[in-house]
């Protein structure tokens, strides 16, 4: 690709710029030399994809929002694509998240937008075989496939989803090649993007709003229907009356969002919604109190658990650049859906350098002489498809002597099994296509020369926690829906089945992991869900 | 397999719960020093000996065991990169450095017997292939978590990350300007 190092980018998309002239309430929690005390129809805790989606639909419905954001508020002005600010400002824990054990990395965004404003605008939805689980296996009722196709459809256009029409960067090219020659299915990805410039750096945030992320799009839109925005404030726990939620309360967190100077907000609200992502909803109703008679509230959180492969090829793949996710392979992730060995989706991540040296899981020379190749390295990532078979409950999450969540979520052989025969599927794909060597993410493999060589080694591997490399993007599940509050923490509604008043919209609603990433998945079911809930409002 | 499997959770269990006490046991006997070291934000003096005496064989074909600037500007980065993270992060980075740390459990974890000051780049290399290799769950962690920290503060610095070829990203500028220099457009609109 050209030397996108030359380009120049100036601030002229940002729609913050203009806030003050838009009349945009905006709080910075970390400035207040008092307590703040607000009123509002609904308060919103959490601006990622549900956050932002409820905001949008509540405002345009009239009522009055506050939504509530434990992370800065950092804009495109601001996004200079260098790593090191982007973990910093932009991530939970600085991309220090991980889970109770370390086992694995959790990739999660903390500012506003959440994690939209990070993710690489990859737009799947739902896969039918999901909903039909959710409705046959785990109670859940109003997500068919045809009742949820209005709501994709709808937040589809607000987003401008479209399948992505230029040709992959050759990180991507690889996998469509492997694919077709392997003889697996392969498609192009959909992307949430409008005059996008096909940079490649949608996981440092959007330096020109081409993403159409919450931050660029639902948020400006909710503050223009005088919504009210108040950021670096961590809400701490739900207010309530007997049953009866009334509003929140959150304490304020330094600029730095890593203390709190000690000013609290309070906020007093008819409805009260969470939103703040797959961890951190769970975590305000354990430290709530919430009443949880089945023991549900935390359990059955899901990730996707990820690995994956690098590959040194001859031709240049500059994987840094380009729209980081254009191609997928679902060949062997529907070949069972809640039987057998789990199924997996096959993807590619940008590789900008820091990303990519943190994740080879080697040191010495086999770092070093890999990445000063990493200009002709391919990477492929297997995402796992969890919480479908009676081996794979998810994690649960807790909260630690301090109240902070802290997920556990061991991995068991179960999974392990199918990080060893996603680290066969993808090498050889990547022998297939001409790699010069392949190593897997694992601590003890290397560079192997040759697809039997790599089989051969792969099949000795120690394939455990830590030894085996695994991450996470996508945090689902927590909280489950579903018409059985046995089996449930919320209603097919979001209203929590326990408490009057409270509802969750985000992503720890699923009852299983997507089996595609989920942002879309969170669109148009919180699209409906609010939807829901204003037209109760208003009635 | 399942008993060996079955064997090694016992070992990884057994193997944790004594590394926490000898853990606890550095803190309580006074051996860690509590507060960062001069021109650290979180870095213990302790963690500073440590990660000069490991990072030349992290970063081996990039640093040279004689190069102190390089390793400075590492550990460095590294102080930085911990202040960025969050505070159970730093506590678990903290602990894991208290086992490479001390005594005895420096000595059973690394075969590092004398302090990490003394230790050669070779030495270095044989305490993180022990790491690496072991039966111990933890000890893999602490691995994981000690090379990932190191690498990424070496790349996390633009000048390094040069180093590999990455021509780095597009400039941001603060003023209103349009987009300069090509760059492909989509195509629909």
């Amino acid at each position: 690709m050209t030397d996108l190092s030359q380009v120049i980018l100036g601030s002229s998309t940002d729609p913050y710029n203009k806030a003050a002239e838009r009349g945009w309430d905006i709080r910075d929690a970390s400035a207040l030399t008092s307590s703040l005390e607000l009123e509002a129809d609904v308060v919103i805790v959490g601006t990622g994809a549900g956050g932002g989606t409820a905001a949008e639909t509540l405002s345009k419905a009239g009522l009055r929002v506050v939504l509530l954001e434990a992370g800065p508020l950092k804009t495109s002005s601001q996004f200079d694509m260098q790593e090191r600010a982007a973990y910093r400002d932009l991530y939970q824990e600085g991309t220090g998240r991980g889970t109770k054990d370390g086992g694995m990395v959790i990739l999660q965004g903390r500012s506003v937008g959440g994690s939209t404003t990070v993710n690489w605008t990859t737009s799947f939805r739902t896969p039918p075989e999901t909903l039909k689980f959710w409705t046959e296996q785990m109670g859940v009722s109003g997500c068919s496939p045809k009742e949820m196709a209005p709501h994709f459809q709808y937040m589809e256009q607000r987003l401008n989803i479209h399948k992505w029409p230029q040709a992959p960067n050759n990180n991507n090219a690889m996998l469509q090649r492997a694919a077709e020659k392997l003889g697996y299915s392969w498609d192009t990805i959909h992307r949430n993007v409008r005059g996008c410039l096909n940079l490649g750096y949608c996981g440092l945030g959007c330096p020109v709003d081409a993403k159409q992320s919450m931050l660029a799009t639902t948020i400006p839109e909710a503050l223009d229907r005088k919504a009210t925005l108040v950021h670096r404030a961590r809400v701490v726990k739900v207010l309530r009356d007997g049953d009866v939620v009334h509003g929140v309360e959150a304490e304020a967190l330094t600029a730095n969002v890593r203390g709190t100077t000690g000013q609290k907000i309070t906020v007093r609200a008819a409805r009260t919604i969470l939103a703040g992502g797959a961890i951190n909803s769970p975590a305000v109703l354990l430290r709530s109190n919430v009443p949880d008679p089945y023991g549900l509230v935390g359990k059955r959180t899901f990730l996707h658990p990820t690995t994956l492969t690098m590959a040194i090829y001859e031709e240049a793949i500059d994987p840094f650049y380009g729209a980081p996710q254009s191609i997928y392979s679902d060949h062997f992730q529907w070949q069972n859906v809640d039987t057998g060995p789990i199924g997996f989706k096959l993807e590619v991540p940008p590789l900008q350098p820091a990303f990519a040296a943190g994740f080879y899981s080697t040191a010495g020379e086999e770092i070093t002489q890999s990445m000063d190749q990493i200009r002709n390295t391919q990477c492929m990532i297997a995402l796992l498809r969890d919480g479908f078979h009676e081996q794979s409950q998810g994690g649960a999450v807790e909260l630690n002597d301090k109240g902070q969540p802290v997920l556990d979520y061991p991995m068991n052989d179960y999974l392990m099994e199918g990080v060893r025969r996603a680290y066969n599927v993808m090498l050889e794909m990547q022998f297939a296509t001409g790699a010069k060597s392949a190593r897997p993410a694992h601590k003890q493999a290397k560079h192997y020369m040759s697809w039997k060589e790599a089989k051969a080694a792969v099949a000795d591997l120690d394939v455990v926690a830590h030894k085996a490399t695994v991450g996470s993007a996508h945090v689902m599940g927590g909280c489950p829906m579903g018409d059985d509050p046995k089996r449930s923490v919320a209603g097919s509604d979001g209203k929590f089945h326990h408490l009057d008043r409270l509802y969750i919209m985000d992503g720890s609603l699923f009852p299983t992991s997507i089996g595609a990433n989920p942002q879309l998945s969170i669109y148009g079911l919180v699209y409906k869900l609010a939807g829901n809930l204003a037209k109760q409002l208003q009635a | 397999m399942p008993s060996d499997r079955r064997d090694f959770l016992k070992l990884s269990v057994a193997g944790a719960a004594a590394l926490s006490t000898m853990s606890a046991g550095a803190t309580l006997s006074g051996c860690t020093s509590s507060g960062p070291a001069s021109g650290m934000k979180l870095l213990r003096p302790e963690d500073v000996e440590l990660l000069r005496a490991v990072t030349p064989a992290v970063m081996k074909g990039k640093i040279a065991p004689g190069d102190t600037a390089a390793i400075e500007q590492t550990v460095k980065s590294f102080d930085t990169l911990l202040a960025d993270l969050s505070e159970p992060v730093v506590a678990g980075v903290h602990q894991a450095f208290d086992v490479l740390s001390f005594g005895l459990s420096r000595g059973l974890t690394t075969g590092q017997w004398s302090s990490w000051s003394k230790a050669s780049l070779e030495d270095a290399e044989k305490a993180l292939a022990r790491l690496r290799d072991s039966g111990i769950g933890l000890l893999n962690a602490i691995y994981a978590a000690v090379i990932r920290l190191i690498i990424s503060s070496w790349y996390l610095i633009p000048d390094n990350a040069a180093t590999t070829g990455y021509p780095g990203p597009p400039r941001k500028v603060a003023s209103p300007v349009p987009v300069v220099a090509p760059a492909a457009k989509e195509t629909r609109p």
